[in-house]
């Protein structure tokens, strides 16, 4: 099998989970939140495909599906959430979106 | 015969149940007539009984009836099983006999009367828990109804709930019995584990050392004692009359106070095996009997002189079946049933019609203005004081000459107080009469006293006709030396120990009835001509010897106290304390924690990435 190794795939995958994260942390819009989260998982998602191709086996592309699709609902559910936040005229910052705090 | 003795059993208890179950279906006149009816069929049963019994010989007429097995644990068993012979079949026609005329009585004194159904159905309960107890066919059966009398009395007795006295006194009844229900159960503990089984055939038997068959024998005797109200755990008694008055009547004529007589009688192997003991309750009787006349000649409430009145007579009977005059005291249990059911139930007439009252000094000059219960208490109080031909006459000195058949110090001594005994006895029935009866008419006598109906509702009449006449003659059945069927009959279940000769018999006869006689004389100068004046009443007699004081020192202060002190010194330092540290700390941490949730998802997502670093550098450090 030629192409980069398997190192390549993991640095990237860890390259794009680390920027998801950052964008998670340090940024206040719930939009690039969520975009940023969705970083996170595509860069776990190219983990666990480079794994089950390095493994040669295809639990971890099945594992990946499973994550796309739970990835498609959260989008929607979190997507909804903030168009309805837009509706109401609320500040779009999730610093200030803190009432439900026990 | 024992069929006809479980009908006796369970007919009075199927009437408390009757009545129970319909609840305010039926009405009130409809209860009494059950509870009435229902130990009514219990006494035919008994009469029924005794009739087979007569026909048989005696040897034939204790049997034992077996309807299951009751208890069984390991080696030990024990059936739920009855026992009719001599003994138990008097005592059956007394409980069920007496008692039906006490619940017939009561239909006319609680008439109006405000929870009605439920009064009859305790009198019937009663009625049953006495004749468990004295039908029980082995100990544990004797215990049950033993224990069953204390919670009937205890019903019974605070009867009107919303009179405080009425359960400050049931409460005492229940303490004090309940010492004596300890006695005896550790009584049977020490049988069980010595000859391991409860049938009144292993009383007495020579198992363990002597020490035990004493024990065992000592603790009969503390049940004997607090049941039937003898020294020191008597105090109960008087308060007892807080209860209607045909309860006061139920419980010293029919039922409970002659429980320890009966037991004493039923238990004699396991007295005679400890002779010290019996010797014991012997005395205690004796001391009893002259303490309980001395209070009663101060006491200012008729019901209590009576109460007072029967401890003594209880007395009595301790002392006959100290002795081991057996039947003497199972006769005199009998005589007394009559006469003090007869009393008691002529001064529930006196108090129905004096709307309540119950204090001597108010009462005076009856007999005019109610001949007929004057006529009742009369044969009552001859039967008590033991003047000829009541039924009291023969039935008490054979008991005070078996003292002197016993002989020796101890039996003189027992003697003379027995018929001392009898002197009080005459002075105070007769000072109670006088004063209730002769002169003329008090004050409040005249305003308060209504005899619309008579004397009283024709059910309260019969039924102490009934007993005055019983009072008057039932005592020809046994005239010792000369005839003595009670003693023959019973002689097969408890033979007795002494047997006085015919001149001790005769010159005690003759003694105890000029003793009688001088009682009512003395009475009679003080109370009926009033040529003396009564000596000023002795503080210490007022006070009931104070037992009451000296129990309130000895065990209810000191108990207090303790617990007073226990509440100080452990509970509010070292039980509320810990808890409210408990609180406080759970408080606490809870709100460190609540801190930690900001509501920044920041904050979130930086706690989760950091562990993650956490976690990872800790995974390779590991590998």
């Amino acid at each position: 099998m030629n192409g980069p190794g398997i190192v390549w795939y993991l640095a990237l995958a860890a390259f794009l989970f680390a920027t998801g994260m950052l964008g998670v942390l340090l940024r206040r819009s719930p939009l690039i939140v969520l975009l940023s989260l969705e970083l996170m998982l595509n860069g776990a998602n190219l983990a666990l495909i480079s794994f089950a191709r390095h493994a040669g086996n295809l639990d971890g592309q099945i594992f990946a599906l499973a994550v796309m699709a739970v990835a498609a609902a959260e989008v929607v559910v979190g997507l909804g959430l903030i168009v309805a936040m837009a509706r109401k005229k609320l500040t779009l910052d999730v610093d200030k979106l803190s009432i439900l705090r026990g | 015969m024992t069929f006809a003795g479980w009908i006796t059993l369970f007919a009075p208890l199927a009437g408390a149940f009757a009545i129970t179950l319909a609840g305010t279906r039926i009405g009130r006149r409809t209860a009494g007539y059950i509870a009435t009816a229902s130990t009514m069929i219990a006494f035919v049963a008994a009469v029924v009984a005794f009739v087979i019994a007569l026909g048989k010989s005696p040897d034939s007429r204790s049997q034992l009836s077996t309807l299951y097995t009751w208890i069984q644990a390991g080696s030990y068993q024990s059936g739920f099983s009855i026992l009719v012979d001599q003994l138990s079949m008097l005592m059956m026609l007394i409980v069920t006999g007496v008692g039906s005329l006490i619940i017939a009585y009561s239909l006319g004194y609680m008439e109006g009367e405000d929870e009605e159904r439920r009064y009859f159905a305790y009198m019937a309960l009663f009625v049953f828990s006495m004749l468990l107890l004295v039908e029980g066919g082995n100990l544990i059966l004797l215990l049950g109804g033993w224990g069953m009398v204390g919670l009937s009395s205890y019903l019974l007795i605070g009867f009107y709930h919303r009179r405080a006295s009425a359960v400050a006194a049931a409460k005492k009844a229940f303490v004090m019995n309940a010492v004596g229900d300890a006695t005896m159960a550790i009584a049977f503990f020490l049988l069980i584990k010595y000859t391991g089984s409860l049938s009144f055939s292993v009383l007495g038997q020579p198992a363990g050392n002597h020490w035990v068959l004493n024990i065992v024998a000592l603790g009969l005797l503390g049940g004997a004692v607090a049941k039937s109200a003898q020294l020191p755990l008597h105090t109960w008694l008087p308060d007892a009359m807080e209860g209607p008055t045909p309860v006061s009547a139920l419980i010293h004529a029919a039922t409970m106070v002659t429980a320890g007589v009966y037991l004493i009688v039923r238990c004699n192997a396991a007295f005679q095996a400890a002779p010290h003991v019996q010797n014991l309750a012997a005395a205690l009787g004796t001391v009893t009997l002259v303490m309980a006349g001395l209070i009663a000649l101060v006491q200012v409430d008729i019901k209590r002189v009576i109460a007072y009145s029967t401890m003594s007579q209880i007395g009595y009977m301790f002392l006959g079946a100290g002795l081991g005059a057996y039947a003497d005291a199972i006769f005199h249990l009998m005589m007394h049933a009559f006469f003090k059911a007869c009393l008691f139930l002529a001064a529930g007439l006196l108090i129905h019609a004096l709307g309540g009252e119950q204090d001597i000094r108010k009462m005076g000059g009856l007999r005019k203005l109610m001949p007929f219960t004057y006529l009742a208490f009369l044969a009552g109080g001859l039967a008590l004081a033991g003047i000829p031909p009541f039924s009291g006459f023969f039935s008490k000195d054979p008991i005070i000459a078996s003292a002197l058949a016993r002989g020796g110090w101890f039996g003189y001594t027992l003697w003379v107080a027995g018929l001392a005994g009898a002197l009080l006895t005459g002075i105070y029935t007769f000072r109670l009469i006088f004063r209730v009866f002769l002169g003329e008419p008090s004050a409040f006598v005249r305003e308060h006293l209504h005899t619309d109906h008579g004397e009283g509702p024709i059910s309260m009449r019969w039924t102490v006709g009934v007993l005055a006449v019983l009072a008057t003659i039932a005592g020809f059945i046994q005239f010792p030396p000369f005839w003595e069927p009670v003693s023959k009959w019973l002689e097969p279940v408890a033979p007795p120990l002494v047997v006085p000769t015919n001149a001790q018999e005769i010159g005690t006869l003759l003694i105890g009835v000029t003793m009688g006689a001088t009682g009512i004389l003395i009475a009679w100068l003080i109370y009926g001509s009033h040529r003396f004046r009564a000596p000023a009443a002795s503080e210490t007699l007022e006070q009931k010897f104070y037992f009451d004081e000296l129990y309130d020192a000895i065990f209810y202060r000191p108990a207090v106290w303790l617990a007073k002190a226990l509440r100080r010194g452990f509970e509010e330092p070292v039980v509320d304390g810990s808890i409210a540290e408990v609180v406080i700390g759970t408080r606490d941490a809870a709100r460190w924690t609540a801190r930690l949730q900001t509501g920044l998802l920041r904050t979130y997502v930086f706690a989760i990435a950091a562990s993650l670093a956490v976690l990872l550098v800790v995974f390779v450090a590991v590998r």
